[in-house]
């Protein structure tokens, strides 16, 4: 299926997708309204956006107690309002540390029905929409790799 | 006009003597007059410290501040003032960075944080939304400041804190110590770390989760995507983004204006070795933005080999490459990138810092300065090894280094010899373009109201070297010739006016101005769709050169007349003796009169005239006018 697929080396952490995606789902601006989050590390300069990956297997979906998480036929994961009850059990479950709470209510990505804006503005391509397989990167996991592959030390 | 949209609309003023706080409203009215950010810290600045205040004692106060386009989408807003009377200078100290701290202040609820008094005990302040607490800094009150950065994300537990930090420099009271945001992002100008640390303050570290709004949703998204387009469609954009600044020096060097031997040439042999290209060439690995940035510059660099293997980070900049390197007449780049690592964590400024550097240099090779005054360093023309032992020295205030711990023109008059060797106006050491190949420039620098810098105007449209631009917009063909004298006291007073103005919406000035994408009538269409202020192109330049005339006359009340407006004699006197701009001199005279004609200022003592102050609506600054 078509996945956001991260290139951490070419994320220059501006966040521009945060504002984005705040923008697109709320007219406002915070990056507690945005579905995704960047993780930063200055002493390295490394940078690495977490937003959801549409796992095969999705935690918060299998353990919602009120079962407002499903699958559309995209394979994107969607909430149902209705039916939340704010419980929160999600942003624990997520092994991404994706979903974030805003008033009571998670803050789950909708790919922007099919246009993920964040993709679209990345001013350097490190986001790509795209037919892709699982991958389980974390940042940590990712910013380790770098500084290997660049001989930081520090 | 009911709510103000884009701005947080609230200010917060923290009292450390009494450690405790208070939250006032944001006006409509100074939003339309003083727009944010820079404009907003001279007005009250101008008000809340009297003239002569100790820069480093309780009755001085600090104020940070940002405008009402930052913490939103639009590009490149990213950045904010910190403004107090300077102890490097005396008169205004006012310094803007970028990264990520200024939008959190905004998602917290603030456009600006004063600090009064000083704190009887070493504290970081920490602002959560409207939660304000002073916190214990004992532990490290002398930590660098990656160090000091590290320490406040793991005590406050939370990784998302912006912070902006001094250094140790500071703390020892080194005059030129800086504000660091994002450990690397220096608001390194004018000393303004060494008054945050003379309250006893190391850090401030901010955390918001509330939104901006803007006024015109649609029509904010339009003017957003439009400028984007013409970030990514302009001249400028590949060089940008594979080199930021540092791109200059290779271009400095060819026009004969690259800082060479401190002042001494404006051409450097050695410029291939430690330009720009080569740094991107093979050093960087990765690029850097500030927050919200469409145009992301910043490198990320790494040492693979040799004395300072393993050595990498962030940066430099283009005036930190030219420093150590041409400035100091150093040809081992590699000894830059670390000299450049040791200013930022040690927290100072790296023009001032090279700049003393560099006139110790030229002093000691013209047999004026002897190996006993510089405690047994050999200051010959590139000596790394000398070169970062002075900057310890510096930063510790020990042997030499305390001499060179105030500024080039103190180290002078503490000598009591070399003041014409130092490159600086009003005790401000200048950056890196030669005067004699920019004349506009030096201009800048006579006239900049927190001392010999060229961010107070920057006019880069002089390297056209196109007459054609001058009679359009001055009409004066020599206004954008860079060696002519002539036509500058337009050109100035314009760009100066167009910088207040971006200093005060808070973009990024290098996009923004230098780029042509924000002149004042897109500064008017953007304040409207964002805040909901109408403004009229003309309204939003007479903000700047209202921003201008308070922070003159900030200038004024501490002693500035039309003789503080100079420049070192050697740019008057001595042409370059090669490169393409040599064989000229600067005419300070026939620029200044100009410029104060174009001001409304008075061409004897170079103040703003009652007439003047009172048609910006400066009326209460005329009674302090000296008789």
């Amino acid at each position: 299926m078509k996945r956001i697929v991260v290139r951490a080396e070419e994320c220059a952490g501006c966040r521009q997708c945060e504002m984005v995606c705040s923008f697109q789902h709320s007219g406002r601006f915070s990056p507690s309204l945005a579905r995704v989050t960047v993780h930063r590390d200055d002493l390295n300069g490394l940078d690495y956006p977490v937003m959801c990956r549409q796992c095969s297997d999705c935690p918060p979906m299998e353990s919602c107690p009120a079962a407002a998480l499903s699958r559309e036929a995209e394979g994107v994961v969607a909430a149902d309002w209705q039916l939340c009850t704010g419980c929160g059990l999600c942003v624990q479950t997520c092994r991404y540390g994706a979903v974030k709470m805003h008033e009571g209510r998670p803050l789950i990505c909708n790919m922007c029905e099919g246009r993920p804006q964040c993709v679209e503005r990345c001013p350097t391509v490190a986001l790509e929409h795209i037919e892709a397989p699982e991958f389980t990167e974390t940042p940590e996991e990712a910013f380790r790799r770098m500084k290997e592959a660049w001989g930081f030390h520090e | 006009m009911s709510k103000l949209y884009g701005y947080a609309g609230k200010i917060l003023r923290i009292s450390l003597t009494d450690e405790d706080y208070r939250v006032d409203p944001l006006s409509v009215r100074e939003a339309r007059g003083y727009l944010g950010g820079r404009g907003l810290n001279i007005r009250r600045l101008y008000k809340e410290v009297r003239a002569g205040a100790d820069p480093l004692g309780p009755s001085n106060r600090l104020m940070f501040a940002t405008g009402p386009l930052v913490g939103t989408m639009f590009p490149t807003a990213s950045r904010f003032n910190v403004s107090a009377r300077s102890p490097q200078t005396g008169i205004l100290g006012d310094t803007n960075a970028g990264g990520h701290f200024a939008p959190e202040m905004k998602f917290a609820g603030f456009d600006q944080i004063i600090l009064e008094g000083a704190c009887s005990r070493p504290v970081y302040v920490s602002v959560r939304d409207d939660e304000v607490e002073l916190k214990d800094a004992e532990e490290i009150k002398w930590a660098t400041v990656f160090e000091a950065d590290i320490h406040i994300k793991r005590a406050l537990r939370d990784p998302w804190v912006q912070t902006v930090i001094c250094g140790p420099a500071a703390m020892k009271g080194v005059k030129y110590g800086g504000l660091f945001a994002n450990q690397v992002r220096a608001a390194s100008r004018t000393g303004m770390g060494t008054v945050m640390a003379s309250k006893n303050v190391k850090a401030i570290a901010v955390r918001g989760t509330g939104a901006v709004e803007v006024a015109e949703p649609e029509a904010f998204r339009d003017l957003v995507l439009q400028l984007e387009k013409e970030i990514r469609d302009h001249e400028q954009y590949p060089g940008r983004r594979l080199m930021g600044t540092t791109r200059i020096l290779t271009m400095a060097n060819r026009a004969g204006f690259l800082p060479t031997r401190n002042y001494t040439s404006g051409v450097y042999e050695h410029a291939e070795e430690v330009s720009g290209e080569r740094l991107a060439r093979e050093y960087n690995v990765k690029t850097r933005g500030c927050f919200a940035c469409t145009i992301p510059c910043s490198r990320v660099y790494t040492v693979r080999a040799g004395p300072h293997k393993g050595l990498h980070g962030e940066g430099p900049e283009y005036e930190a490459l030219g420093s150590f390197t041409s400035r100091i007449g150093n040809r081992d780049l590699e000894l830059a990138l670390k000299a450049n690592d040791m200013c930022n964590r040690l927290g100072l400024d790296i023009l001032t810092t090279a700049g003393c550097i560099g006139w110790a240099m030229e002093m000691y090779e013209a047999g004026e300065l002897t190996q006993e005054e510089t405690g047994g360093l050999e200051l010959t023309w590139g000596n790394g090894e000398a070169t970062l032992k002075l900057i310890q020295l510096i930063a510790r205030r020990e042997g030499f280094g305390d001499v060179l711990a105030d500024g080039s023109a103190e180290a002078a008059r503490k000598l009591g010899r070399g003041l014409d060797r130092a490159a600086q106006v009003k005790g401000l050491d200048l950056i890196m373009a030669d005067p004699r190949g920019l004349k506009g420039f030096g201009l800048g620098y006579m006239v900049a109201t927190r001392g010999g810098d060229h961010l107070r105007s920057e006019p880069f449209i002089e390297l056209s070297d196109d007459p054609r631009l001058g009679q359009r917009m001055f009409g004066v063909p020599e206004a954008t010739v860079r060696k002519a004298d002539k036509g500058k006291g337009k050109l100035i007073t314009y760009f100066e006016d167009w910088c207040a103005v971006i200093d005060a919406l808070e973009p990024c000035k290098n996009i923004m101005q230098n780029m042509m994408l924000l002149p004042f009538d897109r500064a008017a269409e953007a304040m409207e769709v964002t805040t909901g202020l109408k403004l009229s192109p003309q309204e939003v330049r007479e903000a700047g050169a209202r921003i201008i005339n308070l922070e003159r006359m900030f200038g004024v009340r501490e002693g500035v007349t039309r003789r503080d407006d100079d420049l070192p004699r050697r740019f008057k006197e001595t042409p370059l003796a090669e490169g393409a701009s040599s064989g000229t001199v600067v005419d300070v005279d026939l620029m200044l009169d100009e410029y104060y004609a174009e001001r409304g200022w008075n061409q004897a003592t170079g103040w703003p005239t009652p007439e003047t102050l009172t048609k910006l609506g400066l009326g209460f600054a005329a009674a302090d006018l000296p008789a």
